[in-house]
């Protein structure tokens, strides 16, 4: 700013000086040829008197200091000059002054020296007698006058350097000054130039915008948030390089940091080799899954590239919590293959007797034995898929079935009787305790219940051991208790013996029989009734469940 | 100029995370291995000490070619040199982990033979390189503190695997190739955890330019 405004002062300053200086010598070296020339003319008449009057005598007692006379005869030959002598001189016949004389009287001419630094002036007249006399004086050219100047204009233009920086600095701090308090968050406040109002008035309104848009981003900025963060999936935010750009909390949570990570690389918040090489596909442009397994169980974490012109400007990564499908995606493929064996099994028997008697191998005693055996295995498989077809019910909710008042206690009798023979079979004591007890239920699967429950006692007990079945009435609910002297069941299979087809003792199922599907039942049917099912258990000792059915109003 | 060093700092530190992940990777691996005598989990073991190796190399490059074309000064200069004698500790750690591994695919020892004190040991010393690494990447100097502290829990294992493996040497039915190879095992972790400690210490002399021991 300073350069240009010294720049142009300075432009300007000399500018205005060598025109100034032009215009007068120009002007002045004219008034003073000018004069000389007057001067010239009237000395020569005066000259041309005294010569006309005297002759050569007059040149005598002149005394000429600052011009030169010559005294030109008719043939042009010097016959004076008041300079050099007459005799050495040329011809004066073909001057241009001399021979303007000789025509017309009087004559005028000027001519450079040979180095340009002077300039003659000549005038000359001629005389009656025919003779010419010639005057001439010199003058500066204007070169040397402006040589002689040359001291001068150098001064004049250091001043002009010198004024006009000093200008320069003094204006452009003056025209700065007031731009510089310009108050920028209040445009429209300042009373500078009125030339720099619209200027003033864009940047109010693009502050305005700028204030607009940057609510507008911070509005959807805590939308996000507020989204993200009540999210149970975790999202994860990345620019291509790895840094986090945003982490919700369930994502955090899961990585064990908190929200202060944002800016930071991925690596530092989890460096396993799974994430890692997750990251790396979706920077090439890939969607990528993978499972990883963390303290609080297994996720699904999916990894997508955010591309803009064929370019990843971003990573998404969700995390997805797939603890329980995976241990669904488990029992189901257990309870498949528990199924299938579970079927399997009787119907090979089945199959092998009944291909040994259809090809007569069998001896005539024996076809009783076979029959006998393929009839057990097909009453066992008669047995399993009636309780298939009776859990499928439960799992329908039953609602064909009626509920009504019933007695457990009534019911408790019934089965204790039933399975009196079996348990005096396996040498088992099985007793009932306890006193009516009417609630309002499906009697069908009540039974059910207290069959399985006591079949299970009975199954898994000791020799001479026994099973005390308990119906009591409390105050809002009927309480059944199966305890038993059995084998007990160990801690970790306590929460899967409710399962389809599960049993703690696999390698033994066949002996025991049953179809596994039991306490499933038990489970299902205690749920239709809205019962609790409480289980305590000590290995070797016995075990004793216990089902509170509400009593309904 | 200036920008391009600190991105080439930002890379080398995150080459060094994922080493330090590859060799967390091989040494739980190997004590996985160790504890299910998976022979098959054992052979890979070797690939990852194979390429902890390559990362060692390519880490080294990177900070000789930092020294030499940047000049570093003061932190930046800790951070270089700290990260080459680093990646040293991790490859050893790593390549400890494949000789377990070696050890294991031998197959001379079984699941059953996994004292509690050599499980014990396993998990501390695992835990030791993880909070290692961790103190690197968080550089936290209390963590890295607590990681030297626990070096010693390390030795005592050491020292009650020796006793135990002594008493079993003098039993008559005694396998004497297991209970060496066993000893060898228990001498790795040790060492492991030495290495552990060695990277805390760099991880304090990276932060504070005061070097422990």
């Amino acid at each position: 700013m300073t350069k240009r405004i010294f720049r142009t002062i300075f432009i300007v300053a000399v500018g205005v000086f060598l025109a100034s200086a032009l215009l007068f010598m120009t002007v002045l070296y004219d008034y003073f040829s000018t004069v000389g020339q007057n001067q010239l003319r009237a000395q020569i008449d005066l000259a041309a008197q005294g010569v006309t009057n005297e002759g050569i005598e007059y040149f005598d007692g002149l005394e000429a200091h600052n011009y030169r006379i010559t005294w030109i005869g008719k043939d042009g030959s010097v016959l004076y000059d008041s300079v050099s002598n007459a005799n050495d001189m040329e011809n004066h016949f073909e001057r241009e002054e001399v021979k303007e004389a000789l025509a017309k009287g009087y004559g005028e001419s000027f001519r450079y020296s040979a180095t340009l630094t002077e300039r003659y002036l000549y005038s000359a007249k001629r005389l009656p007698d025919g003779t010419v006399i010639r005057l001439s004086i010199a003058q500066n050219s204007m070169l040397v006058l402006t040589f002689g100047m040359l001291q001068p204009i150098i001064i004049i233009f250091a001043m002009a350097i010198i004024l006009s920086a000093f200008l320069a600095s003094r204006l452009s701090k003056k025209i700065v000054k007031p731009l510089n308090e310009l108050n920028l968050d209040e445009p429209l406040e300042n009373d500078g130039y009125d030339e720099l109002s619209p200027l003033l008035r864009r940047i109010d309104t693009q502050q305005q915008q700028i204030r607009q848009q940057k609510e507008e981003l911070n509005h959807k900025q805590s939308e996000f948030e507020a989204v993200t963060s009540g999210m149970a999936e975790g999202i994860i935010l990345l620019n291509p390089k790895g840094t986090i750009l945003s982490i919700n909390r369930a994502a955090s949570k899961l990585f064990g940091t908190d929200s202060f990570v944002v800016g930071e690389d991925i690596l530092s918040v989890n460096r396993s080799l799974a994430l890692t090489e997750l990251l790396q596909k979706a920077e090439e442009g890939k969607h990528a899954e993978a499972v990883m397994t963390f303290d609080s169980g297994k996720y699904q974490l999916a990894a997508s590239p955010v591309t803009a012109n064929d370019e990843v400007i971003g990573i998404v990564v969700l995390i997805l919590d797939v603890t329980e499908k995976e241990k669904a995606e488990q029992m189901r493929r257990e309870f498949t293959a528990n199924v299938s064996h579970e079927l399997k099994t009787p119907l090979h028997t089945i199959s092998g007797y009944a291909e040994l008697l259809s090809n007569g191998m069998v001896k005539q005693e024996d076809i009783t034995a076979f029959s006998k055996r393929i009839y057990t295995e097909a009453g066992r498989m008669i047995c399993l898929v009636e309780d298939i077809i009776k859990l499928s019910h439960l799992d329908e909710g039953a609602e064909d079935m009626k509920q009504e008042n019933t007695d457990l206690f009534v019911l408790a009798d019934h089965v204790v009787t039933t399975l009196m023979p079996e348990a005096k079979k396996t040498g088992v004591a099985i007793e009932l305790h306890g006193e009516s007890a009417v609630l309002c239920g499906i009697p069908q699967l009540l039974e059910s219940i207290v069959y399985n429950l006591c079949d299970n006692a009975i199954k898994y007990n000791r020799k001479n051991g026994s099973v005390s079945v308990t119906v009591k009435n409390e105050e809002a609910s009927v309480v059944l208790s199966v305890v038993d002297t059995g084998i007990g069941i160990p801690e970790e299979h306590k929460e899967r013996i409710f399962e389809r087809f599960y049993r703690v003792d696999k390698s033994h199922s066949k002996e025991i029989g049953g179809t596994g599907l039991g306490l499933s039942i038990v489970k299902h049917a205690a749920r239709l009734h809205q019962a609790e099912i409480e289980l305590q258990s000590v290995v070797g000792k016995g075990t004793a469940v216990t089902v509170k059915f509400p009593k309904k109003s | 100029m200036r920008s391009k060093f600190d991105e080439q700092l930002e890379l080398l530190h995150k080459e060094l995370i994922q080493m330090g992940a590859l060799c967390e990777d091989a040494i739980a691996m190997a004590a996985k291995a160790l504890a299910e005598g998976n022979t098959m989990l054992a052979d890979k073991v070797p690939d990852l000490s194979a390429e902890i190796d390559q990362k060692e190399r390519d880490i080294e490059a990177m900070c000789m070619k930092l020294l030499l074309q940047q000049q570093p000064v003061a932190k930046d200069l800790r951070v270089i040199s700290s990260a080459l004698k680093m990646v040293t500790d991790m490859e050893r750690i790593g390549d400890n982990s494949g000789d377990i591994a070696d050890i294991v695919t031998m197959a001379n020892i079984t699941a059953s033979d996994n004292t509690v004190h050599i499980q014990d040991m396993a998990r501390a010393t695992i835990k030791m390189v993880t909070d290692s690494i961790d103190a690197f990447v968080k550089k936290d100097t209390e963590l890295a503190n607590a990681v030297i502290a626990y070096d010693d829990v390390v030795d005592e294992c050491f020292d009650e695997i020796k006793t135990d493996l002594i008493k079993q040497f003098g039993a008559p039915e005694s396998n004497g190739e297991k209970v060496l190879d066993l000893l060898m095992i228990a001498k790795y972790f040790e060492r492991m955890a030495d290495h552990a400690a060695e990277i805390a210490k760099w991880v304090l002399f990276s932060i504070t330019g005061n070097k422990v021991g």
